[in-house]
Formats: C-alpha cells, sequence, structure tokens
C-alpha cells in the first residue's frame, strides 16, 4: 500500500507540473493584455508590461513563473497589485469549501437514505418515486434548478433568502442546488449496486443463520455495495469543493468560482494560473484519497499491499 | 417424535405466465440424531424444497403444505434449524472478517455480550476442526482454502445449536480428498452434539456413504424412499436405477469394463513410437506459490491422458503450458519429437492444440451466433484447416476470387453443420446465441468449437466439473466417443478421479507441481502404489452403503500443504520415510508404470534382478 502511495502521489505531482504547464501557454494566447483597457494609452500599457517582465521571451516567463510557484509565491494579482494571490484563494476557498461540504454531507446521507429505501422497499410506488425523483434531479441542468429554486422560494415564497451567505439560512438554497445532481447519483448507485448484493448467497445465509433485515443490509450488504458510490464520490466532492461557477454566480458568493470567472475576463495571468493550480491540487488529492480508501476497502487488495 | 416432519409440501411460482408448480406434493422425515438424504439431479427441485421448509423462499413462491415442523415448532433460521450451502465462498460476506460471521450469529442466538460470543465462536471453530482458531477469526473468506471455509461455515450452523441442520450439497464444490474429510467431520459432529441433518446431494456415492434413510427426488416429486440398503441394493423405481447405474459408471466402456484393451486407439507402449506431445523438466514458478517444478509427460497419439491431483496440485499450468498461454521458466517441450522453440511455440503449434474449458457460460462470447464462434475458430487456425489439402493445391492456382471465396464459405457451413451433429446438437442451432442454451449445450458448442480445426491435442480442463451429474456423464460420453471415433489425442483434467479412471488410457496424479504416479488408468485405480493416489481413489464415495461402511481410511497425517525440500508429499504422508523429508525421489520405472516414490526405490526395497515385478509397497 505504501509503495503505490507513494506513486501516486509522484503521478499527482507530475500531473500537476502538466496542467501548470498547459494553463501557462493557454493563458498567454488569450488576446491582449491584461492591462489593456479602454482609455489607457498604449505607452503605459507598455511601461506596466515592462514592470511585471511580460515583455521577456515567454520561456524566460515559464521558468521564473515555475520556480516561484515551487518556493510556494503564486505572485500578485494584475489587477488588484496589492494582494497576493494565495490571499484570495485564502479568502474565497472557505466560503466554497464550507458550502461544498455541506452539499456533499447533504447529498451523500440524502442519497444513501434513498437508495437504500429504493433497493428494499416492498411498496412498489416508493421505489418508483425515488426512481423518477432521481432522474429528474439528475436531469435537470444546475443553473436552471438554482434559478428555479430561487424564483419560488425566495421571489414568489419570499421564504429564503436570494443571495449572499450572512446566516446558515442562507446556505439552504445553494446547498440544495449544489446537492441535487450528486444525491441522485449516489441514491441510483447505492440503490443499484445494493439489489443486486441482497440477492447474493451470503444474504440468503446471513438470514438462515437468523440475523434480522435491518443488520444484513447495514452490516453486510451495505459494505459491499458502497464500493461503485465511493468511486463517484471521489470526484464528485473534488469538483464541489473547488465551486460550481455558475451556482456562486446566481447567488453572488464570493468564493472561488467567481473569483476564477472574473479572472479570466481580466486576463489576471496570475490569479488564473494560481487559482488553476489550487483547483489541480485539490482534485488529485481527493482523487488520491477516494482511490486510497477504496483500495483499503477491499479486503483483498488491503492485505496485498500490506 | 421425528425432529424435521413435512407433509404434503407444495411450491408454486409465480410467473408471468402463470403459476408453475416447482414441487408437488412430497412428505418426508427427519428423526433425531439421523443423517437423512435427498438424492436427485439438479433442477430436481431439492434446493427449493429446503429453502421452503426453513421459509427462505422469495415472494413469488406460493408454499402450501399440511406441515412442516422441527420437534414440533415452525422451523426458524438460526433457531432450530440451520442450513448449509453448496458453495462457501459465496455464502461468506467476502468483506468481513470471519470471526465477526459466526460472531454476530451467536450473539443473535444467545443474547450474550460480546466477549462471551468471541469465546464461542472460537470453540465453535474448534470443533469444526479448524486449528489456531483465534488466528482463523481475524481473516478474510478469501484468505482461507475451500475446505476450511466449509468448515466455518459448519461452525456458523452449529452456533445457531440447531436441532435440524439442512446440508445443500455441502461437498460438491471440494475436491474429493477434502470431501472425505468434511463428510467425516459431519457424522462426528452428529454423534457428538446429537442434531439431525438432512444432507442433500445429487452425488449417489455420498448419500450412500452418510446416509440410513434416502429420499428420492425426481421433478418435484419423492419417487422413492426408505432405507439407504434397500434403495442401492434393490431400487424400485426406473429413475432410481438410472441415477445408481449412472453413478456405478454409467454406459462407458471405461474402467472396469474390458472393452478398451483391444481398441486401436488405445494407448501405445512408450518405446519406438514418438508421442504427439512431450514435456521434459518443464518448471514454471509464480510470484509467490510453485505452479509446477520438474514435470514430465507425454501423450501419445490418441490415446487420453488424464492428470488429476488436487486444487492447486498445477494441472491447469501443465495445461496452458502445453497450449502456449503460459511460458515455461525451464525445461523442453517436444511436439512429434521435435524439441519447441519456447518463444515461437505458436508457430508450429497453431491450430493443432484447442482447449474445452471449464466454465461453458464465460467462455463462449455472448454477443456471437454458434455459427460464428465457430468460424471464429476456423479463420483463427488458418486456412490449413478451413481447406483440406486437394483444395489447398488449387487454392494457389490463379482462380477467381469470388468463386473461391464461395467455395470456402460452403466448405465451412458443411463443415460446422458436421462439427454441429457430432457433437449432439442439430445444424439448425447454428444461428442461435449462447444464451439460448442450457449448460451441458454450450460445453458441445465448446467441444465443437475446439474440434471444428481437427486438433492434434485437445486439452480439456476441468471440462466437466461445473455441469451436474447426469448432464456430466452425457458430456463425458460425448468426448469419449468422439476421441474414439477421430482419434485426437486428449490431454483430460479434473479433479475428480471417478471421473478420470472411467474416461481416460492412462493417468498422471499431481501433487504439488510433480506428477508422483503415471501409468495404465486401470492398473492406477485398482492397485495404487503411490500413498497419494490410494488416498485419493480412497476417497471416492462408492454408491455402496455396506462398502462405504467398511472402508479403513489409510494412514494419513494431517500434515500442511506441500513439503518445499524433498518429496512434496512428504508431509500428508503415512508411509513417509526419514529420507523423506529432504531428498525428492526420482522416477522409478517398471514396466510402463512410474512412481515417484522412495518405497519402490532400490534403496527402500533392496536391489532387484531385472525380472523382478514391483508390486504395490502400502
Amino acid at each position: 500500500m505504501l509503495r503505490y502511495t507513494w506513486k501516486r502521489i509522484l503521478t499527482g505531482i507530475f500531473s500537476l507540473f502538466v496542467l501548470v504547464t498547459v494553463t501557462f501557454f493557454l493563458v498567454r494566447i488569450i488576446p491582449g493584455s491584461p492591462f489593456q483597457r479602454g482609455g489607457v494609452s498604449e505607452e503605459v500599457v507598455e511601461t506596466i508590461e515592462q514592470e511585471y517582465g511580460l515583455n521577456e521571451p515567454v520561456m524566460a516567463q515559464y521558468f521564473s513563473y515555475l520556480g516561484n510557484v515551487v518556493r510556494g509565491d503564486l505572485g500578485i494579482s494584475y489587477q488588484d497589485p496589492a494582494t497576493q494571490v494565495s490571499d484570495i484563494i485564502a479568502r474565497a476557498w472557505p466560503v466554497t469549501a464550507s458550502i461544498g461540504i455541506a452539499a456533499l454531507a447533504v447529498s451523500v446521507i440524502l442519497g444513501t437514505g434513498l437508495g437504500i429505501l429504493k433497493a428494499v422497499s416492498k411498496r412498489r410506488w416508493v421505489r418508483e418515486v425515488i426512481s423518477a425523483g432521481g432522474m429528474l434531479a439528475a436531469g435537470i441542468p444546475g443553473f436552471a434548478a438554482a434559478i428555479l429554486l430561487l424564483l419560488v422560494f425566495s421571489v414568489k415564497l419570499k421564504w429564503l433568502p436570494a443571495s449572499g451567505l450572512l446566516s446558515p439560512v442562507h446556505y439552504i438554497l445553494p446547498v440544495t442546488a449544489l446537492a441535487l445532481y450528486p444525491s441522485a447519483m449516489i441514491a441510483r448507485l447505492v440503490g443499484n449496486t445494493l439489489e443486486g448484493e441482497l440477492q447474493k448467497d451470503y444474504v440468503l445465509f446471513a438470514r438462515a443463520k437468523g440475523l434480522g433485515k435491518g443488520q444484513i443490509i447495514l452490516t453486510h450488504a451495505l459494505k459491499n455495495a458502497y464500493l461503485p458510490a465511493l468511486n463517484y464520490i471521489g470526484p464528485a466532492s473534488a469538483s464541489l469543493l473547488t465551486g460550481s461557477f455558475v451556482i456562486e454566480s446566481i447567488f453572488t458568493i464570493p468564493g472561488l468560482g467567481r473569483e476564477f470567472v472574473s479572472s479570466i475576463t481580466n486576463r489576471d495571468y496570475t490569479l488564473i494560473l494560481g487559482l488553476t493550480i489550487f483547483m489541480g491540487a485539490v482534485v488529485i488529492v481527493v482523487n488520491l484519497f477516494t482511490d486510497l480508501l477504496c483500495a483499503w476497502l477491499n479486503p483483498q487488495t488491503r492485505r496485498a499491499y500490506r | 417424535m421425528s425432529v424435521l416432519d413435512v407433509r404434503n409440501l407444495s411450491v408454486q411460482y409465480l410467473t408471468e405466465n402463470g403459476a408453475s408448480e416447482i414441487i408437488k406434493d412430497i412428505s418426508f422425515k427427519v428423526e433425531k440424531g439421523e443423517i437423512a438424504g435427498l438424492v436427485g439431479e439438479s433442477g430436481s427441485g431439492k434446493s427449493t424444497a429446503m429453502l421452503a421448509v426453513m421459509g427462505l423462499l422469495g415472494n413469488r413462491a406460493v408454499i402450501r403444505s399440511d406441515q412442516i415442523t422441527v420437534s414440533g415448532e415452525k422451523p426458524v433460521p438460526g433457531k432450530n434449524a440451520a442450513m448449509i450451502f453448496q458453495d462457501s465462498l459465496s455464502c461468506l460476506n467476502p468483506s468481513v472478517k470471519i470471526g465477526r460471521q459466526i460472531r454476530e450469529t451467536v450473539q443473535e442466538r444467545l443474547k450474550c455480550s460480546r466477549k462471551e460470543a468471541e469465546v464461542r465462536a472460537e470453540e465453535l471453530l474448534d470443533m469444526a476442526g479448524i486449528r489456531n482458531p483465534a488466528l482463523r477469526m481475524r481473516q478474510y473468506p478469501f484468505e482461507l482454502s475451500g475446505g476450511m471455509r466449509q468448515r466455518v461455515v459448519l461452525a456458523i450452523a452449529l452456533a445457531c445449536e440447531p436441532e435440524l441442520i439442512i446440508a445443500d450439497e455441502p461437498t460438491t464444490a471440494l475436491d474429493t480428498l477434502v470431501q472425505a474429510q468434511i463428510l467425516l467431520l459431519f457424522k462426528r459432529i452428529v454423534r457428538e452434539t446429537g442434531t439431525s441433518m438432512l444432507l442433500v446431494s445429487h452425488d449417489m456415492g455420498v448419500t450412500a456413504a452418510m446416509c440410513g434413510r434416502v429420499y428420492v427426488m425426481h421433478k418435484g416429486r419423492i419417487v422413492e424412499s426408505g432405507a439407504a440398503e434397500d434403495i442401492f441394493y434393490s431400487p424400485m423405481e426406473e429413475y432410481t436405477k438410472r441415477l445408481l447405474n449412472d453413478a456405478r459408471g454409467g454406459s462407458l466402456p471405461g474402467y472396469g469394463h474390458e472393452s478398451t484393451e483391444n481398441t486401436t486407439c488405445g494407448p501405445v507402449d512408450g518405446n519406438g513410437k514418438t508421442p504427439v506431445f512431450r514435456m521434459e523438466h518443464v518448471t514454471k514458478i509464480f510470484d509467490e506459490r510453485e505452479g509446477i517444478r520438474d514435470l514430465s509427460l507425454e501423450i501419445q497419439k490418441g490415446e487420453i491422458f488424464a492428470l488429476v491431483g488436487e486444487s492447486g496440485s498445477g494441472k491447469t499450468t501443465a495445461a496452458r503450458i502445453l497450449t502456449g498461454i503460459l511460458k515455461e521458466d525451464g525445461g523442453t517441450l517436444y511436439y512429434r519429437g521435435a524439441a519447441l522453440n519456447r518463444d515461437r511455440r505458436m508457430d508450429a503449434f497453431a491450430g493443432r492444440v484447442q482447449m474445452v474449458f471449464q466454465d461453458p457460460y464465460a467462455s463462449l462470447n455472448p454477443c456471437l451466433t454458434v455459427r460464428e464462434s465457430l468460424e471464429e475458430a476456423l479463420r483463427a487456425a488458418g486456412t490449413r484447416a478451413v481447406l483440406s489439402p486437394e483444395t489447398a493445391e488449387h487454392a494457389g492456382h490463379p482462380e477467381s476470387r469470388p468463386a473461391h471465396r464461395n467455395r470456402e464459405k460452403g466448405r465451412m457451413e458443411e463443415k460446422i453443420d458436421r462439427m454441429l451433429r457430432l457433437t449432439g446438437l442439430s445444424p439448425k442451432d447454428a444461428d442461435r446465441y449462447p444464451g439460448d442454451f442450457s449448460g451441458g449445450q454450450r460445453q458441445r458448442i465448446g467441444i465443437a468449437r475446439a474440434l471444428i480445426v481437427e486438433p492434434e491435442i485437445l486439452v480439456c480442463d476441468e471440462a466437466l466439473s461445473s455441469l451436474d451429474a447426469t448432464t456430466r456423464e452425457q458430456i463425458l460420453e460425448l468426448i469419449f466417443r468422439i476421441q474414439r471415433k477421430i482419434g485426437f489425442a486428449c490431454l483430460f483434467i479434473s479433479h475428480d478421479i471417478y471421473v478420470v479412471r472411467r474416461i481416460s488410457d492412462r493417468i498422471g496424479v499431481m501433487y504439488g507441481g510433480h506428477i508422483v504416479e503415471t501409468g495404465e488408468t486401470k492398473k492406477i485405480c485398482s492397485d495404487p502404489w503411490h500413498p497419494y493416489t490410494k488416498q485419493l481413489i480412497e476417497a471416492v464415495p462408492e454408491p455402496d452403503p455396506l462398502r462405504a461402511a467398511k472402508i479403513k481410511a489409510s494412514p494419513v497425517k494431517d500434515g500442511t500443504g506441500i513439503n518445499q525440500s524433498g518429496c512434496p508429499f512428504a508431509g500428508r504422508c503415512g508411509y513417509a520415510l526419514e529420507c523423506c523429508a529432504g531428498e525428492v525421489p526420482e522416477n522409478y520405472l517398471f514396466n510402463g508404470r512410474e512412481v515417484s516414490c522412495f518405497l519402490y526405490s532400490d534403496r527402500h526395497s533392496g536391489r532387484r534382478s531385472s525380472d523382478y515385478k514391483m508390486t504395490s509397497q502400502i
């Protein structure tokens, strides 16, 4: 297991390096300069570019940037020279992470519960409602769901606030919008695999040895049925933790997603790169963690790596 | 009062086209402390009946009965009745430790604390004959051998402290030797605990060895019942007679019949003739376990050579090396006397070796029709097999392409039809998919696919072990008949010496990657020389209750695994000498018979004159 972990960490670092390289050059291809704005003369732009080292050869810029990144310095924002990129991340990420984690928790709990219900309920309508609801929730695009929620619950009914994250109540709508799709996916994955798992001989044998239904599902079947769901939850949590541009824009939440969108429109090279590196790192770490967890949960691979 | 009393049990399954009756009005009893048997081929409804008794059938089943009682009460799974299933791997939860799977049963039954349940679980494992139970408790099912897992399942059943244990084909998935051990264990447990047992089996031999009272089931009815002696020595029903006949060797002219003696295709003496295939001192070592070490064998033209031995003895590795799926680490392979190049074996060998696999469900592509599967095999083997010699000559002439192709196509079709007929299928079956066929029929397709390229050697790797008794009988007969008709050489691999001794001309007995004894089937089976062969043959349960009761086991040491430094069998051999542990015995040759055991060495039996006739030393 240790060797596998090391290998994964090293490939993770390599992927990050490729990501930085590709983004660095892509950003430079965007036409125009970060400092070009209405009313600013060519000379002024050139002077500022010179000051930031943007007139140097691209390769030289690339290597000096790479050196800074290795030292942990993501540079300053071109739009707002007073702030470090790392400060912007430190400000925006907790906001994104808080709604992301909340959405993750909701979708895991809700999805698992509904999945179990779908697999074991004797009532046909319960199973049908869960499947149909799941299909609907997975089918509606996030932005449509968010606008719909906004219209119904805050514009029409005025039950919930429409924007910002001032109090716990403010969390309800964005978290719901974010959790809709993952909940449906988890419910479907857990439901389907659990249904298959309950057909297996060990469940019959567990019944033959006198165990109750609840015990069989919770301690026996679910353990084997959760792996596919876990393989989905990993990447899904990575995307929740890096923020959704759409949801954050609709609910005006000052998170990573919104920073990312504005950094691109502003051609804020360092901020784009810094956010990309950060998000890439989150995705890689979360995926590594999921893979290790899955390997560890399967006793065969766990024993093999020991 | 009987422990189990079932009267007039019927089971119907509700399907979309109405109800179908699986079990028709059956009644049976099990008395206190007895082992009763329920025999019948698969599909006769035995398992359904047992699940109905336990109350474990799904909602689609409708159960009617006048009475189902265990000591006068309703059967409650895990309380007064417990059940053991065939496949110990699938009925233990793969991701839960053994200890917990037993402990939770004890807790459920005795409502005791976790600590007490753990102590009890260890006792139960010990009772089920598992050494070092504390270690096993911390392991997962996949870390245990098949025999050990079945012991765990028995321990779990015992944890319920039941009055009745229903054992549904408990030893079918096991090797003969392990089966014998588990059956002995069942007997001991019944004697010691006073539980009653209902043993469900398709195997007349197992039933004869275990049961005092026998019920014979056929198509959902109990057709005959009575004391084991009556059923086995004077069966009344045609069906019972047929089962017994199949169990005693059926219609095959194999072991016990005289007709193999003078067949033209029979085995030829090794001297003078070149074998079709020969392996010499072949080794293949995998990462941790040993595949085969120093294996030599030869297969003559037109003979069925069987490799028999328990799982892990290296049979399959040997077959895979023959087919070229695996490459040997050392040693030499000869085809018709010429050494085969290790890296370019396929060139010399393409299409000349074909294989029939164990699992007829997994070895046919479900998306290809039978015709497509067979055509694919033909194409893969190249033109040699498609065109008979005379057309192959013409193929070189400038002939219009389409005409040639049409001819080839017609020839293929004709060949496929012929092959299907030969394997007992109909040419009409060619355009159906594997999903439309039963397991036995699929195995026929697998045989047709292997034989259509006219191989010189056919490798059957456990080709019968996933089939039920009656189907197995049919396929065994089919292979035998076709082989005698066409005369290809056959390497027949099986863990079941009972099957092997009826089909093969010569046997190689494998243990721990070695062939420990080789010789003519008849001689080996009637007079085994190597201690391991003897154990194997004695372990086959005979469909004969009186003889089964008389058989005394040969001295067996309860050794563990394979001895790495000397004779591989030394650890389990009751006859082991001092030298066995540290030295590897050579192959001692006696008139067509080879045995690798120090009991047959000069050192042990003294220098012999050239006309000395060796006899069994055990």
